[in-house]
Formats: structure tokens, sequence, C-alpha cells
């Protein structure tokens, strides 16, 4: 099976910015979510996948394809949606419709149509007048109904209003159970990637600190509350956080088994629960503590 | 497919494209054509300098529109990075560009341009005035052509609203220098178009100049790092 | 036959008498042009004016100039709508530069070429010649004459039709469409007492009657007398009940404007030439401005009543028009130059100079057209001509 991408190596430096040393790839048919800070380098992450930049070092091929070498052949499959794209607002949704469907031969006009209508948005009326949740469902309607291999999705669901977003997920969820379609989507709402995301990558500060599979990461990651006294918490690589509260102490575990359990009893602590964490919990964990997850 | 293949039906999509968004201001400048062709049409004198002020505002209008829709605004609107989310290379991108302006700036131009002819030629006008006439057609010619290189590879639209104004507002000290040049100037009065080393040359720079500054700017944008 | 095809001959149907109309203007113009030769007014200003003449002549001729290409003008913005409206502005554009733009840039120069011909031709050959063939006669023994600047001819229309479809462009991009309702709602009264004003600007900015705009630059007062019934006809299209409706008013406006005439011609014969300022009194605009509009109108009236069909001649002259009207003035100045040296009375110089130019055009089109390249631009194919507007 092909990569639905693959970066290797990847730098980009900006002036106030860098993405170091991006090594990431994709499966065909899987759906990444991309988890990271505002500032984090996702959208950049996402722009050097589209080619719309340049890396400056490494080598990235999307759907087999070299980029941007290739980017032709690599964008006919390719759909794009990021928050700072926008459409011509002189003209109306079904200027654009058309103008997407002129390029692309796949454009399916009855799923277009179908679009339309559970996104509630009307074909006749100019861009200028979209609100931002209109301008971002049409953006993705353009998109989905030309159904191309790799989706990139650059924050699709930030500042949606709770209706649009549950219709934008619904819709995405749906694009989704096909298996031949890949999603690379990015956001800083842990909630959406883990409805929908098969694998998950935590960017931070222009590095990658983890990319696993959801459940891999659930599993591994343990909430632990213990009772009694213990000072060493920050020399074992496996606890990202420890936190004291009066007697009980906190601990957050990555690479979580039952030989920790039993190595914090050795410290002398008593166990009181060991729960597993949730998305957010797990990205913020890894980001404070800094190290990869 | 290799960099430099071109992508003929995309490209043919944004040529389309860019005339559309174009199309509202170039009917206006087609109207205002229309407007300074009667005016130079009623033959009298005053009409006469107002219908050639009037074309002259246009060509630089038509020429500054169509560079503002096609590239600034597409900037400012973030639509660029829409645009190059087709299946389009930077090259591409650049063709599609440069065959939208000829269509949407040099079709025009190129009307007024036989128009001013015919106008100079056929009517009592003096024909030595013609070698003014295309001079100046030739800086307007070369003015569009850095403002669009300009547009290309600066984003800053404070440099792209200088090259514009700064560039086609040349053309008054261009007159002057023109009117300085006596083996060029003596002859507007004359009986017959002269063709001499100094117009040539000027005319010759202006028209080398101008495709330079195309191909460069080619060159220079499929080199370009980013497209949003 | 497909969806269009049908729609095609539904509309041709329909449309027989905007056919027909058009054909009478085109045909028309022959006669006019035939009489201008014998009118007294134009005496001093055509090259074949001939020593017969009538006054006669001027009282028919100027009554018909004020209505005919008005018509024509309302016929050819009615067929660019209903062409637009079928073939979308690039179709439309498309035929338009095969049925206007080519036949333009083709017939000019040859008309021009063979207008000039007979005219230096008869001014060297001719023993009466009209005051323009003796100032040519000047011009051509003077060492360095000034040349006149060419100008459109009779086919000055062409010319203009073509500033009218690329304004049709215009307002179409500028969005001037909703204009369309607010002028429909409009009623009678507006359309026929407050609307002829609008043309009274360009009346009054030329001589009376109103000269053919033959300059290569364009004129305002031609634009502003032609583009309003241009736009009129544009906007008629798919409100032809509005004829019916007017049908009632129709023969009150016919004896409205002769009346009107009348005066006019009163007014005409009054008025005094100046060379400096030629431009019409504001009094003879007003009522050119009126007639035009209301025989223009009656004309549309008695062309659905009475036009609205086709038969075999009727096809042959609406398809044979244009080219007539293409063709006939050099072969016209060729005739009534050979008939200047005639002692004939001008009833019958004008009968033999009618029917020749109108025989030999009219016999020449199955000739020279019918079947042959020049078909597609100035020709019909059968059915009928209702896609030109030509």
């Amino acid at each position: 099976m092909t990569a639905a991408f693959a970066l290797s190596g990847v730098s980009k430096h900006y002036e106030d910015f860098a993405l170091k040393d991006i090594d990431l790839h994709m499966p065909e048919g899987q759906v990444m979510g991309l988890v990271g800070v505002n500032g984090a380098g996702k959208t950049t992450l996402l722009r050097i996948l589209s080619g719309l930049t340049r890396a400056d070092t490494g080598s990235v091929e999307v759907l087999g394809h070299v980029m941007p070498a290739d980017q032709v052949a690599a964008k006919k499959h390719i759909g794009i949606a990021s928050e700072d794209m926008r459409l011509f607002k002189t003209q109306t949704l079904r200027w654009h419709m058309d103008f997407i469907r002129t390029i692309y031969p796949d454009w399916d006009e009855a799923y277009a149509q179908d679009l339309l209508r559970r996104f509630d948005l009307r074909a006749g009326q100019k861009l200028a007048g979209f609100s931002h949740g209109q301008r971002v469902k049409a953006l993705l309607l353009l998109n989905f109904a030309r159904r191309p291999r790799l989706l990139l999705l650059d924050e699709p669901t930030t500042g949606l209003d709770p209706v649009a977003r549950d219709e934008v997920l619904q819709v995405l969820a749906e694009v989704l159970r096909d298996e031949a379609r890949s999603v690379l989507f990015s956001s800083h709402n842990t909630q959406d990637i883990e409805q929908i995301a098969d694998t998950i990558s935590f960017v931070h500060q222009g590095r990658l600190l983890a990319s696993k599979d959801k459940e891999v990461f659930i599993d591994e990651w343990r909430r632990i509350l213990c009772q009694g006294t213990w000072e060493g918490a920050g020399d074992w690589p496996e606890i990202a956080a420890a936190r004291r509260n009066g007697s009980m102490l906190e601990l957050k575990v990555r690479q979580f088994s039952e030989a920790i359990i039993e190595r914090l009893q050795a410290q002398g602590l008593e166990i009181r629960s060991t729960e597993a964490m949730s998305l957010e919990e797990i990205f913020v964990t890894t980001v404070r503590s800094g190290a990869a997850a | 497919m290799s960099a430099f293949e071109i992508n003929t039906p995309v490209i043919r999509q944004l040529i389309v494209k860019d005339w559309i968004l174009f199309q509202k201001q170039l009917a206006l400048c087609v109207t205002a054509g229309i407007v300074a062709l009667c005016l130079i049409g009623m033959a009298k004198g005053w009409s006469f300098y107002l219908g050639s002020l009037l074309l002259i505002i246009v060509l630089v209008s038509a020429a500054c529109f169509s560079i503002s829709t096609s590239m600034l605004v597409e900037r400012k609107d973030q639509t660029l990075a829409f645009v190059m989310s087709l299946p389009v290379s930077p090259l591409d991108y650049y063709l599609a560009k440069l065959v939208g302006s000829l269509i949407t700036f040099l079709a025009p131009f190129l009307v007024i341009l036989v128009g001013t002819v015919a106008v100079i030629l056929l009517t009592p006008l003096p024909d030595g005035l013609l070698m003014l006439a295309l001079l100046l057609f030739g800086h307007v010619l070369l003015a569009y052509s850095v403002s669009l290189c300009v547009a290309m590879a600066v984003e800053s639209e404070g440099w792209n609203i200088f090259a514009m104004v700064g560039s086609m507002v040349l053309i008054n000290p261009m007159i002057m220098l023109i009117g300085q040049i006596k083996s060029i100037s003596s002859h507007f009065e004359g009986d017959h178009v002269v063709w001499n080393a100094p117009a040539i040359s000027i005319l010759l720079t202006q028209l080398i100049v101008s495709i330079a500054v195309l191909l460069i700017t080619g060159w220079v944008h499929t080199r370009k790092k980013s497209f949003y | 036959m497909n969806a269009l095809e049908g729609n095609a001959v539904q509309a041709t149907a329909r449309f027989h008498y905007m056919d027909n109309l058009r054909a009478l203007a085109m045909l028309s113009g022959v006669i006019f042009h035939a009489a201008l030769a014998y009118s007294p007014l134009l005496h001093p200003f055509f090259p074949t004016a001939d020593r017969a003449q009538s006054f006669v002549v001027d009282v028919g001729i100027w009554f018909l100039h004020l209505f005919r290409m008005p018509l024509f003008f309302v016929v050819a913005g009615f067929f660019a709508c209903m062409l637009v409206q079928r073939r979308g502005l690039g179709g439309f554009f498309g035929n338009r530069l095969k049925r206007i733009a080519l036949p333009f840039v083709i017939f000019w120069p040859l008309v021009h070429l063979a207008l000039s011909w007979s005219t230096v031709h008869a001014a060297a050959s001719v023993q009466h010649p009209s005051p323009m063939l003796v100032m040519i006669q000047q011009f051509m023994q003077m060492e360095d004459a000034p040349t006149l600047p060419p100008g459109t001819g009779h086919l000055w229309f062409l010319y203009y039709l073509m500033i009218f479809y690329v304004l049709i462009w215009s307002a179409r991009s500028m969005g001037l469409q909703r204009l369309d309702d607010s002028l429909r709602k409009l009623g009678p009264i507006w359309h026929l007492g407050l609307l002829p004003l609008v043309l009274v600007p360009a009346l009054a900015a030329v001589s009376a009657p109103h000269p053919a705009p033959e300059s290569l630059l364009p004129q305002f007062w031609a634009l502003g007398f032609y583009a309003p019934f241009f736009a009129y006809g544009y906007l008629l299209f798919g409100q032809e009940d509005w004829l019916a409706r007017a049908r009632r008013i129709a023969p009150w406006l016919l004896l409205a404007s002769i009346a009107l005439y009348a005066v006019f011609l009163q007014l005409l014969a009054g008025q005094t030439y100046d060379a400096e300022d030629p431009s019409a009194s504001l009094a003879l605009a007003v009522l050119e401005a009126y007639i035009s509009v209301w025989m223009t109108l009656v004309c549309l009236v008695a062309g659905r009543a009475l036009l609205n069909r086709s038969n075999r001649v009727l096809r042959y002259l609406a398809d044979a028009s244009y080219w007539t009207y293409i063709i006939h003035l050099p072969v016209l100045f060729a005739i009534q130059y050979a008939l200047m040296d005639l002692d004939w009375h001008w009833g019958l110089k004008f009968s033999v100079a009618l029917i020749a130019t109108s025989g030999i055009c009219l016999l020449s089109y199955p000739l020279v057209v019918r079947g042959r390249f020049l078909t597609a631009l100035v020709g019909s194919r059968a059915p009928a001509a209702s896609a030109v507007s030509g």
C-alpha cells in the first residue's frame, strides 16, 4: 500500500519560528489527527504537504508523488481546506462549484447537492454574505464533492458554533467510512480529534512529540493516585507529571504497565486508583513535560 | 509530470476565472473608452484633448485594475491559497496570470493603440505626432510590465501601489523628456512620421525591457517558496 | 430535431413580423437613397443630386427618414436579446462577429472603393454634374488636394451595432439588468410621452433632418439617438404583449405623427442654414423625437398585425434584404450617374434607378450568396433569418 504521505527530515525556518526535523508518515485509508497549540507548526506542516510552501530540507512525498516537483499530479487527488483559505467574495457558491467541476472530472454533483442541503447553504448566495461557519462549510463542500484521495484539513472545526461543528463532524465521519480515503486533520480541540482519528500526532514548538494509534495512546497513559511520601518521581522517565495534594500524590504515567504499579508500591506508596486519561490530558501533560510521549 | 510541464486546461480555467472577476472593471473601462472616442470624434479642440486625456486614464486604469484584481486582491483576500491548492504548478500560475494579463490589458491596449494610430494618420492631425503617441504607449506598456512584476514578486501592498502609481505617473516627465530631445520632438508637427535612431532606440528599449521584465518575473516566481 | 432547433422553429414562427419589419427597414433604405438624388433639400450635399427634382420627394423621404433606422435598431435590439438568451454572451458574440463584424470588414473597403471609383469617373465624365461632383472636380484639379478621412458610408449601422453589442456586455457586467424591470413597469404615457424627450439632446446636436453618422469615430448624438431604440427593442423581447396593448392607440399615433410632421416641414422651410452651427432648433428636435418614437411604434404594431406571416416571397425578401442593403449604394450610384445627363422626368429617373438597383441586388442574392461562403455572413439558411439581427 502506498503511503498517503511520508515526511522525512523536513525542516522549515521562518524568522520567529521553525519546523524542525519532522519524520512522519501515514498509510492510505487512515485518519490522522494533528494536535498542537496555536503556533505549534500544524499549519506549516499542512502547507508543506499541500505544496503551498516548500520545505527547506528533507523529503516530502504525497500519494506517491515527490513534492513540490510533482505537485500538479499530487494536487489532483488532494483536497485542502484551511482556516486562512478564502473563496472569491464577489462570486456565488454555485460559481465556485462550477469552477471546481471544470477542473476536477470526478466532481459528484448529486453529492454536492446533498451537502448543500445538509450544510444548509444557498448556492445562489455570494460568498461576501457568508458567515465564518458557512464559509468553512462551503470550502469543505467544494473539497468533499470531488472525492479526493487525501484530505488535508487545517482546523476545520475552529470557530464553528456547536450546530455547525456537529454538521461538519457528521459529514466528515461519513467521508471517513470510505476506507480508501485518507485524512489529516489538525485541531487544537482534542475532542474532535478523539471522535474521528485513528492515529494521533502531537506537535509542539515545531517538533513532533508523538505519533501513535489513538488506542495505543489511551492504553499507555494512566493517572495514578497514591498515598504516601516519595521525592523520587522526577527521576523516573515514565512519570510525565507529579503533583502533591496534601498526603495524596497524583502521577501521570506514560508507557504504563503493571510493573510500574509494583515498582511504586516498592517505594512505599499505597495505590488508591488507576484511571485512563483523556486525550486532552495526555496532550497537555506531554506538552508540559516537554519530552516525547 | 515534471515541474516544467504545462497544465493547459487548468491554466485556461484560471484565465476565465480572472476574466470573470475583472469583467466589471473592464466594462467600465471599455464604456469610458467609447466615451473618449466620442469626445475625440466631436472634432473640437477641447473635446480632442479631453478625449485623449480620458483615453490615457482608461489605459492606465485598465492596467492598474487588471493587476489589482488578478494579483493583489487575490493575495489580500486570501484566495491565492485556494487557487494554488488546485492542480497547478507555480509556472502554470505565472503563465495563467501572464496570458490573462495579455487578454485583459493588452486587448484594450492594442485596440486603443490601433485607434490612435488610425486617428492620427486618417485625420488632419499632423502624422508626425504618431511618434509621440508610440513612445507614450511604449511607456505605458513598460510601466505595466514593471507593476505586474512587482505584484508577483513583492507581497507588500504599499510597494505595489508605489510601483503602479509611480511608474504610470512617470508618463509626465517622459513627455517632458521627449520634448527635450529635439531630434524627436522637432518632427511632431510634421506631415511624416520620422523614424530616426533616437526614437527607434527608445521604442526598442521600452519593448525589450518590458519583455525582459516579464521573463524575469516568471523566473523569480517559479523559485518562490510560499503561495498563500 | 433537438430541443434547440425546436425552439428556433417555434421562435421563428412567432417572430415573422420582426423578420419582415427588418427587411422592410432595409429595403426602404434603397428607396430612401434612390430618392435623395431628387430631393431639393439635399441637392447641395449629395453626389448623385440630379437636375430633375421635386418637393414631393422631400415630403416623403424625410418622414421615412425619421423612423426607418429607429425601427431597424428596435428590431436589432429585439433579436440581440433573443440571441443572448438562447446562446449566452459567448455564443452571441461569436455569431455577431460572423454576421456583423466580418461583413463590415469585408464589404466596407469594397463599397468604399466602388463608390470612390464611380464618383471620380462621374466627376470626369458627367455633363450636368451635381454641386458635390463640381466640388470633387475642383479637388481633382488642385495640386495639394486635402484628403477627406474615410467614413463608414451607409454601412455605419454595422459599426454602431457592434458598439451596441459591446454595450450590452458592459451593461450586463455592471449589473444593469435590474434597470429592465423598472423601465418595464413604466406605463404607456411614460413610454410615449416622456421617453422621446431622452432623444431631444441628441437630435438638437445635429442638423435637421439628421445626417448619417459616417465618421470612423463614434458620435455622441448617434449613440444618444439610436441606442435608446436598440435598448427598447432589447427590453421588448419577451414583452411583445405590450404591442398588442398599444394596438388601440396606434392609429391615433399615426395621425398625430402626420400632424407633427406637417409642423416639422413648416419649421424646416423657415430654417436658415448656418454653416458654422448647423444644429437643429429645439422645436425641430422635439418634433423629430416624437415622430420617430411614435412612428416606430406604429410600424411595430402594424407589422405584428399585418406581417406576422411568411410565404415564399416574404421569405425571399427577408433573406435577401441584408445583402441587398450592403451592396445597393454602389449599384445605385453607378446607375444614377448614368441617368444624370438624360432629360427625363424625376419620377421616371427615380423609378428606373430604384427598379434596376433593387432588381440587380435582389436577383444577385441566389447567384452570389445563397449556398455559398457568403451565406454564413450575410445570407440566411432555411427556414428564416430570425437568429440574425443584421
